[in-house]
């Protein structure tokens, strides 16, 4: 395999060598090191809510049911029967107390236990043959959820998602917690691009520079109420723990005048004050910053943005929402975008707020339109013989010694945790693809094969059980930790 | 057991405005004088949209025109739906329309300058009365070839479309339009452009 050392210097050096966004090598390293082990959003609890929903959802080419069984658990399967690997569920969502598959028959309940397997006893001799007790899909090897969001990780011994996100879980409760009754999500709009997957993500991490020229349409057509280029150079970038983003500045005024300022009624505000920390109020209250685009490593990002959306008025309104950039190949990506609104929030607000999200983000969205042209256009130019040659100058707010232009924020001035900095820079795409180069210079993990009811008893994803196997009643005797309800 | 669901306006959250009127009986023969102008309406609009000629396109849309295409979802058969809960690509109301199209007036909505070369291929029409003299609904077939740029591979949309056309001082005009995409996850970059 072609040594990448010089390509990951270069990463660390902010220097991004350009093929990286087009480049079918890298990809299989991303393939082998990054999706095999990082977290890997998969739904959000309210597109599950009743015992028996599911949804299908894909980490890469592995296809998972995440459903609710019958106990209200939520569980990640892998969508591939036991016995000769068809996919068992071929539909993208709906409600089933089990999963047939069409080839043989085999049958699994939605917690992911084989409850029928034709002939048994005829074909394999009962269970003396083929132990089908306790026997279950294969779990997902780990699965954890955070705010409601389930996340699955293809790592067995991966972390808890809490650690893994780290300090960036202040900022993913503004998108995600604004009360207790915690979210509803919708959608996902589902669409392909030809772009490589990582630009989106850094686009949303940090990249406050596109918009006054990419964005400009829409100031014009008077979605915006103010011109964004000045707006978005008086905010902040943060990054902390495995994701970072962008904030507005926002005029002087309290923690309440900011909501309303960004089209929050009051109702909803006051929710806000019992749900988030003194610290997270504090963000938007003294420090006067709001939190707009962001990016969690490796492929989610999330949108908060407050357009014009009714013809007689100038009130903005707030819209949230949390997209996936699920990679196809290296210059292909299938982007999920869900509308995201408060479970709690006034059915008018629901309304308006859908209809802000339509307008500006989404498969039709006229932010999001211009986007993916720029996207687009590199992916292609990033594929040819020149692309090797240019490194791209990603070091903006940085001297060439390294020294910021502008100095980080000081604890006065922003009571987020991480790293903060005003102005323009590329602070935040430098740690995203760090953190990229630190997945993909580590060796691939081994794994252990599952071998299912037979002689050879495998010992990862937990779905073998010494012999003889338990009784009918057994429960899935998956590794995996349920996430509770 | 059904594999055709129409779409439910019901189910968008912002269409409530929008006219109910529905189909009464059964098509309209091909030489009914009012298939005729229905079918003559969508080929018009089809040649306008090829062009892009949006500015016109507004002007044949009545004020409470709805233009909803909701998600299309893959679904077991019998389980009753197959559009995604609450979620579309397009809700749109004729404000909402104005937008999109004043964007393009502008001289930065990159996704489409240079402009795509469009070519909306419409067939199976069919229309049919209602119990309103000056409204028809008419199905039609669209499948949307776009081009962008000079080497990027051509994408299209295959959709089947419901409209309702209301005739407003004498002139036929776009009251509704319901769109069923037959994918689930579209093929093409954005929806820049108008089925």
């Amino acid at each position: 395999m072609t040594d990448h050392s010089a390509t990951f210097e270069a990463v660390r050096a902010g220097m991004i060598p350009a093929h990286i966004y087009n480049d079918k090598e890298i990809f299989e390293l991303e393939k082998g090191r990054l999706f095999s082990r990082s977290w890997q959003f998969v739904a959000h609890e309210s597109e599950i809510p009743d015992v028996g929903d599911y949804v299908v959802r894909r980490v890469l080419d592995d296809s998972f049911i995440v459903s609710r069984d019958s106990k209200g658990e939520v569980r990640a399967m892998f969508n591939m029967c036991l016995h000769r690997g068809m996919q068992v569920c071929r539909a993208e969502m709906g409600n089933a107390s089990h999963f047939r598959c069409p080839y043989h028959g085999w049958s699994y309940r939605n917690d992911g236990r084989i409850i029928g397997l034709p002939f048994h006893q005829e074909a394999y001799g009962g269970e003396e043959g083929f132990a089908k007790k306790g026997q279950t899909l294969l779990p997902a090897p780990s699965i954890d959820s955070y705010n409601g969001l389930i996340f699955i990780s293809l790592d067995p011994n991966a972390e808890s998602l809490k650690d893994y996100l780290g300090d960036f879980a202040f900022y993913l409760d503004y998108y995600t917690k604004q009360s207790k009754g915690g979210l509803e999500m919708r959608g996902p709009q589902r669409w392909r691009i030809k772009a490589n997957w990582k630009i989106g993500a850094e686009n949303f991490a940090g990249d406050m520079y596109h918009t006054p020229q990419t964005h400009t349409s829409v100031v014009e057509i008077g979605l915006f109420r103010e011109p964004k280029a000045e707006k978005r150079k008086d905010g902040n970038t943060y990054w902390a723990g495995n994701g970072g983003g962008t904030t507005y500045k926002l005029p002087p005024g309290s923690f309440e005048d900011s909501m309303r300022y960004v089209g929050y009624p009051d109702e909803m505000i006051e929710r806000m004050k019992e749900t988030w920390s003194p610290e997270q109020l504090k963000v938007i209250g003294e420090n006067g910053f709001m939190v707009s685009a962001a990016s969690i490593f490796p492929n989610i990002s999330l949108v908060h943005n407050w357009p014009k959306v009714e013809e007689h008025s100038d009130e903005v309104l707030p819209f949230l929402t949390l997209r996936q950039w699920q990679p196809i190949s290296e210059n292909e990506t299938e982007v999920l975008s869900w509308f995201v609104v408060d479970k709690d929030a006034p059915e008018e607000f629901k309304a308006l707020s859908y209809k802000a999200y339509l307008m500006c983000f989404g498969s039709t969205g006229m932010f999001e339109q211009d986007d993916v042209e720029n996207w687009v256009s590199l992916t292609n130019t990033a594929a040819g013989s020149m692309a090797r040659r240019l490194h791209l100058n990603s070091r903006m707010g940085m001297k060439i010694d390294g020294s910021p232009v502008v100095p980080a924020l000081g604890p006065d001035e922003f009571a987020g945790p991480g790293e903060a900095h005003v102005g323009y820079g590329e602070y935040n795409q430098r740690h995203l693809l760090e953190r990229w180069v630190d997945y993909l210079e580590r060796e691939p993990n081994e794994v252990d094969a599952v071998s299912i009811g037979g002689l050879v008893r495998g010992n990862v994803g937990g779905t073998t059980c010494d012999s003889p196997c338990g009784d009918a009643t057994t429960e899935p005797t998956s590794n995996q930790e349920a996430v509770s309800r | 057991m059904t594999t055709y669901y129409p779409i439910d306006g019901g189910r968008s959250q912002l269409g409530g405005y929008a006219s109910t009127t529905v189909r009464a009986g059964a098509t309209l023969p091909f030489d009914d004088a009012r298939h005729l102008q229905a079918h003559r309406w969508l080929v018009d609009e089809t040649y306008m949209l090829d062009e892009q000629r949006y500015t016109d396109w507004l002007g044949v849309l009545t004020d409470d025109i709805h233009y909803y295409m909701p998600v299309k979802v893959t679904t077991a058969l019998g389980s009753g739906y197959d559009t995604a809960p609450g979620m579309a690509h397009f809700d749109e109301n004729k404000y909402s329309l104005s937008r999109r199209i004043a964007r393009f007036a502008t001289e930065h909505a990159w996704t489409e300058d240079p402009p795509s070369r469009l070519r909306h291929h419409l067939g199976n029409v069919r229309t049919f009365a209602t119990e309103n003299e000056d409204e028809l609904v008419v199905d039609s077939a669209m499948l949307l070839f776009r081009s962008r740029g000079d080497v990027r591979e051509a994408a299209f949309v295959s959709a089947g479309r419901e409209d309702l056309l209301r005739r407003v001082d004498g002139r036929w005009l776009l009251a509704r339009r319901h769109i069923a995409v037959d994918e689930s996850v579209l093929r093409m970059q954005n929806l820049a452009i108008f089925l």
